[in-house]
């Protein structure tokens, strides 16, 4: 792959991501805080973006969302097909929920 | 009349109104809300179109310790710690998002509703007056709902051992 086209790509992603996450918070903020894994202060600045900010900061050549489960069990129950599908994502959630959520420094 | 003001009474009649429509049993209602029994009972007829179920409260910790029941009491009390830790919902408002999230979970995975309202608030109920405990699992790290004063060093959750009858339930087998 080219990587103008990496570029378009995570630009892209970037922009949804942040349109997702901003219709969230706005529409369920609780939920949004426990779904984006993200705290109150953050869910704050999310929902005072406007359309121009959010533009801008998709712009990055970076992603603005990372990876949130940098754990093998949680990742093998989120992903294991063997498991039981419901037992497996509740499981998950009850783990999920004990961890910290992203905030700013 | 209980009720003084009518913008309070307002407001517990609507709260009182999502309560019952989340299932909430007429005991409850009578707790987190100022109106009187008969409004209560009348209201609750005209929401659900049923009488409110009659009986005590279930007063059991031992509910909660089967294997169904544990894993969905976990999974809400899970929810509330999340939102009390990192929210500023409080009281009751913490309880019933809690119990949102719950049953959004519960139905997406196809699963069956155990957890109702009034045990939701019960247990939190349960948590306060040092009944039950949460207990980490040796496996797994999620915290579990447990009786208080069991000891919990070396405590294996019900979703990391799975018991072999777990979920094999008559009405399953049906």
């Amino acid at each position: 792959m080219k990587s103008t086209d990496t570029y378009n790509d995570i630009k892209e992603v970037n922009l949804a991501y942040m349109m997702l996450a901003q219709n969230m918070v706005r529409s369920d903020r609780e939920g949004a805080i426990f779904r984006l894994g993200i705290s109150e202060e953050i869910a704050d600045i999310l929902e005072r973006l406007t359309p121009g900010q959010v533009l801008k900061m998709a712009a990055s050549d970076m992603l603005l969302c990372s990876f949130r489960f940098d754990d093998a069990l949680l990742l093998d129950l989120l992903s294991n097909h063997e498991r039981d599908r419901g037992a497996g994502h509740v499981h998950a959630a009850i783990l999920a929920a004990g961890r910290a959520v992203e905030s700013v420094a | 009349m209980r009720n003084k003001s009518v913008i309070s009474e307002a407001r517990d009649i609507r709260l009182a109104i999502e309560l019952i429509q989340l299932g909430a049993r007429l005991q409850m209602l009578e707790a987190e809300t100022n109106l009187s029994r008969e409004r209560l009972l009348k209201l609750y007829k005209e929401v659900k179109g049923v009488s409110p179920p009659k009986g005590m409260l279930p007063f059991s910790t031992d509910w909660f310790m089967t294997w169904q029941p544990n894993v969905h009491a976990s999974l809400f009390m899970a929810y509330f710690r999340f939102f009390e830790k990192h929210t500023k919902l409080r009281g009751l408002e913490l309880i019933i998002k809690s119990y949102r999230m719950y049953l959004e979970k519960v139905t997406r995975s196809g699963m069956e509703i155990v957890l109702s309202l009034t045990r939701a608030w019960t247990m939190v109920r349960f948590f306060e007056a040092n009944m039950l405990q949460r207990a980490t699992c040796r496996e797994c790290g999620g915290e579990f709902v447990a009786h208080a004063y069991d000891p919990t060093r070396g405590y294996v959750c019900g979703l990391c051992h799975l018991p072999a009858r777990a979920g094999k339930t008559r009405r399953a087998a049906a």
